[in-house]
């Protein structure tokens, strides 16, 4: 059966046409609905690829005469965008292990050891989700900046610590692998501890195998977080040495207001990372925003 | 209420033909049941007849108009899915209510239909709750109903008994049958259930493959199946299908002669019921020599499981199953032997290549011993 | 004599109680939950609750976050937000921006995912076009919204010229401004709200549709009286997440306006960041920051009670 067929089997009298198309007629409509989504990504490309003559001339050039790849290297070379790459792909590691390590240590204690105060903690850790990042930003930049003079200036304000610090743990991490977790049948638990197994055995050798689904997902939405976030950076952030991509890029953009061609070239350098780190995890960020979606 | 007629039905899905060249007439007011193994073509069959889907060439008449380029909602038929597909966010009352509003019945009328319908259903007292708030037999009543209240053509049931458990599913299926009795619509009802099938119907169409095997009253089903597929399908055990051959005018299985048939020497597929073998000495004449595998006490009777070597291809063979309906308080040793006869007029045979019950007019087929 | 012997028995217990309290407690479930859960609860104990208190107590004080000199204000910074007129017109701005851009990045992400919810080939290369804008980062789409609709050269006023209309200041325009930023926030946001709608879409039993369309209901019909209601869990998740973002809005107005032109697009966060990070008045900041936190609690409460009436849970 064609898809047409199977799409359009409720309208009446559609099995019978005189001409059909060799293929569903829905992409007559998907087509141009997806084109209309993606213009502004593809006029990016499309603009980093024009000399500046090109982007300053009205009404537009669609197809640049002669594709500019130089505007990448020279983006690359004008910013220290090798930097801000690097500084963005410490932070998001560093911050992307330690949430899956502290949060799923605390999300099984959640989902499965019984102990005192427990519910109680697990509320005040939760009602956190509910709190604006505008009200605790100030607060936290204090707190930060206290590490900083106190402890090591690596964790202070201006320094890749101070954007680790905050994200180090979520309480979003700890609700989401506690949700999985409960799901895991507490029967296979059970009988790793009949077996003699710890339970920090049982976390690791049987629950946390179980649960890569769910650990990836938190990964890739705690990358993509991490990776964007732009507020905090801002706040923090001064020395280029020790900026981000979307902090380094918002500077980049400052100084060179008008050079479209440069400011586009180095905005797709900045978007290919997190654009391969989605098609490659969709289905994780699918599942996350959907599964929170429909239960939360 | 009126009748309904397949002529000539195809229906492919890519490479796969889900029903071929499919003939079938519905009476007014008939209780027909499309029974077969799961992917047979009968819920295909319902689907095309509903409108959810069309066919790949032949055409569908309700009440002796084309229907086939109609949508579901022009066919004045309703349907009892499997699931009920109730609306979940509507009242019963709503989801009774749905499909008059959709063909703009006045308000008094659906009021009135409504509680009529509920209280012929006994869903009355339900008629505010949501969906969720029904038991599984509730649930089942009120599909019904929301079928029921449109007084469509022709009511189409698919599966509707398959979600309830076995106590429920009996005490529904008289239901089903008193309510036939109330409201003759024409009824086309899919199952894969012989049981709804035989106690249901008025007559029977038995699918497999995509095409019909035997359409017929129960009678005709459980007692002339027209081939070796509707034989092993209706009945519970089935009917025992054994290797054998037409020798010298008689019918033999593992070399014994069980019945007499004047028709020309050739290999035959023999059927004997469960309930028609008597269990004798394995040196009783006109018995086929059986070892016991095991037996299955029931209460009422006792299913003895037995061996035999039918194509006599001796211990390298693989032998055939038996089974066979003996008395309570049977018990055999395994390993016993024993041999087995059969009530005079109910050995069946088929053609051994087509599986087609031989010879043609049915009446013959149950040969005298 | 038997009085003796339940002394003697709750000396015993307790004698063997000490030495054994440890190991229990050790061996018990609760040191061991305690000890799963305290890197976390710390963590966040540090970076999640502490502030909350401290921001309270903040609010109370005047402080430009350098000195460590804080005097208590009492409830002056809260007494000034309410005749700061600027703090009105950000309050005003939100109000416009959110009523604009959540039902808009609904009905899109609910068109857009009604389209998708098919199978047809390539559908997930469709699929994957419209969940990508969650991907791009609010400095990037600052970035290429500011040079789609530029007032000289702009695409979108290109393609205005080309249908006869003359070419609109945009982010330049006091009137316009907030609008560019309500359409490319919806941009950005219409990948989570596809996912979200596509979910639940396909949440939703074919055999409903079918029940319907045999009941006679014409496709717009069936879309508006069985599919739309049995969304709407998805809709309230989408209302109640996309208000609290909306109320949050700093990074696109920042990249692109800089709560300009004229405070035509400065929002609350943008006007609080300004206060905290630009004018020092951290005290007052934090006063705004509550009263933001108090608005948002409350419009979610108030939605989930709208919602008691029109969400429906299967």
């Amino acid at each position: 059966m064609t898809t047409a067929e199977l799409t359009s089997s409720l309208e009446p009298g559609s099995t019978i046409r005189r001409w059909r198309l060799p293929f569903s007629p829905w992409h007559l409509v998907l087509v141009p609905l997806t084109f209309v989504l993606i213009v502004p990504l593809l006029w990016m490309v499309v603009t980093s690829l024009q000399t500046q003559g090109e982007a300053n001339r009205f009404p537009p050039v669609l197809v640049p005469h002669d594709p500019r790849i130089a505007n990448y290297a020279d983006a690359w070379h004008t910013a220290p965008f090798g930097t801000f790459f690097l500084n963005s792909t410490v932070v998001a590691l560093v911050v992307v292990v330690s949430n899956l390590v502290v949060c799923s240590l605390a999300g099984y204690a959640f989902a499965r050891v019984r102990f005192l105060g427990s519910k109680a903690l697990f509320l005040v850790l939760m009602a956190t989700l509910m709190v604006p990042f505008q009200v605790t930003m100030i607060p936290v930049f204090l707190i930060v900046k206290w590490f900083g003079d106190n402890v090591s200036t690596y964790l202070g304000i201006d320094h890749l610590g101070a954007l680790m610090l905050p994200n180090l743990a979520t309480a979003f991490g700890i609700f989401f692998l506690r949700q999985f977790f409960q799901t895991v049948p507490v029967e296979l638990e059970e009988a790793a501890r009949v077996d003699g197994t710890s339970r920090l055995g049982v976390l690791f050798k049987i629950v946390l195998p179980l649960s890569m689904p769910a650990m990836s997902t938190l990964a890739a939405l705690t990358i993509l977080t991490s990776w964007n976030d732009f507020l905090w950076p801002l706040i923090v952030i001064t020395n280029a040495d020790q900026m981000t991509v979307p902090l380094g890029l918002s500077y980049f953009q400052g100084a060179h207001q008008t050079n479209w061609p440069l400011l586009m070239a180095g905005n797709v350098m900045s978007l290919v990372p997190m654009l391969v780190v989605f098609v490659v995890a969709q289905r994780y960020f699918v599942q996350s925003v959907a599964g929170t979606g429909l239960k939360g | 209420m009126a009748e309904v007629e397949f002529r000539g039905i195809s229906r492919r899905f890519g490479d796969v033909q889900a029903l071929h060249s499919l003939d079938l007439a519905v009476a007014d007011g008939e209780f027909l049941i499309l029974v077969g193994p799961s992917g047979c073509g009968k819920s295909t069959a319902l689907r095309l007849l509903a409108g959810l889907d069309k066919p790949t060439s032949g055409e569908i008449l309700i009440a002796g108009r084309p229907v086939t380029r109609s949508g579901p909602g022009e066919r004045d038929i309703a349907m009892v899915f499997q699931n009920y597909a109730l609306y979940p966010h509507m009242s019963v009352f709503q989801n009774l209510a749905y499909g008059l509003r959709q063909r703009r019945t006045p308000r008094a009328e659906v009021n009135r239909r409504v509680h009529e319908t509920a209280v012929l259903l006994d869903i009355d007292e339900l008629l505010d709750r949501k969906p969720r708030q029904l038991s599984g037999g509730q649930r089942q009543r009120v599909a019904m109903g929301r079928a029921l209240v449109r007084r469509p053509q022709a009511f189409l049931l698919d599966e509707p008994l398959s979600n309830l458990d076995a106590k429920l599913r009996t005490q529904v299926r008289g239901d089903l049958k008193r309510l036939h009795r109330e409201v003759p619509v024409t009824s086309i009802y899919v199952t894969h259930d012989q049981v709804e099938a035989m106690t249901l119907g008025d007559r029977i169409c038995v699918m497999s493959n995509g095409e019909v095997q035997q359409i017929g009253t129960t009678d005709d089903i459980y007692n002339r199946p027209s081939n070796t597929f509707v034989a092993g399908f209706m009945g519970s055990p089935p009917m025992n299908l054994v290797p054998g051959e037409v020798r010298g005018g008689t019918v033999r299985v593992a070399g014994a002669a069980l019945a007499d048939l004047p028709s020309p020497d050739r290999p035959v597929t023999v059927g004997f019921r469960p309930e028609d073998l008597r269990i004798g000495g394995p040196w009783e004449s006109r018995s086929v020599p059986a070892r016991i595998d095991f037996c299955e006490p029931l209460g009422s009777h006792v299913l003895v499981h037995a061996l035999v070597d039918a194509d006599g291809t001796g211990p390298e063979g693989t032998p055939s199953n038996v089974i066979a309906q003996a008395p309570p308080g049977t018990a055999y040793d395994s390993g016993a032997r024993v041999g087995f006869s059969v009530a005079a007029g109910k050995t069946y045979v088929f053609d051994a290549e087509t599986g087609q019950a031989a010879p043609p007019p049915a009446r013959d087929r149950v040969i005298t011993a | 004599m038997s009085v003796q012997a339940s002394g003697q028995d709750a000396a015993a217990t307790q004698g063997a109680a000490r030495p054994g309290w440890v190991g229990r407690l050790r061996r018990s479930e609760g040191a061991t939950g305690w000890l799963l859960v305290s890197p976390g609860a710390i963590l966040i104990g540090i970076f999640g609750l502490l502030p909350v208190l401290m921001a309270l107590k903040l609010s109370f004080q005047k402080s430009d976050l350098l000195t460590p000199d804080t005097p208590w204000v009492g409830t002056k910074n809260y007494r000034q937000l309410a005749d700061d007129p600027r703090f009105a017109e950000a309050i005003q701005h939100t109000i416009v921006y959110t009523a604009l851009f959540v039902p808009g990045t609904m009905l899109v992400g609910l068109l857009v995912a009604a389209a998708l919810n098919r199978s047809v080939r390539f559908i997930s290369v469709y699929r994957t076009a419209a969940y990508i804008t969650m991907a791009v980062s609010t400095i990037s789409e600052g970035i290429i919204f500011l040079w789609l609709t530029d007032k000289d050269y702009g695409l979108v006023n290109a393609t205005l010229n080309a249908v006869g209309i003359s070419s609109q200041p945009f982010l330049a325009s006091t009137s316009q401004a907030l609008y560019v930023i309500v359409a490319m926030t919806i941009w950005g946001w219409t990948g989570f709200a596809v996912i979200v709608y596509l979910a639940a879409l396909q949440g939703v039993p074919s055999e409903l549709h079918e029940a319907a369309a045999i009941d006679g209901a014409r496709p717009f019909t069936r879309f508006r009286t069985i599919t739309l209601p049995l969304l709407s869990p998805a809709s309230l998740f989408l209302l109640v997440w996309l208000t609290i973002n909306a109320l949050q809005l700093f990074d696109e107005v920042y990249l692109t306006t800089r709560g300009g032109p004229l405070h035509a697009t400065t929002v609350i966060v943008y006007y609080l960041w300004d206060q905290a990070f630009v004018q020092f008045n951290a005290g007052y900041a934090a006063a705004m920051a509550y009263v933001l936190f108090l608005v948002s609690v409350v419009l979610t409460a108030i939605q989930f009670r709208l919602a008691r009436k029109y969400v429906h849970y299967s």
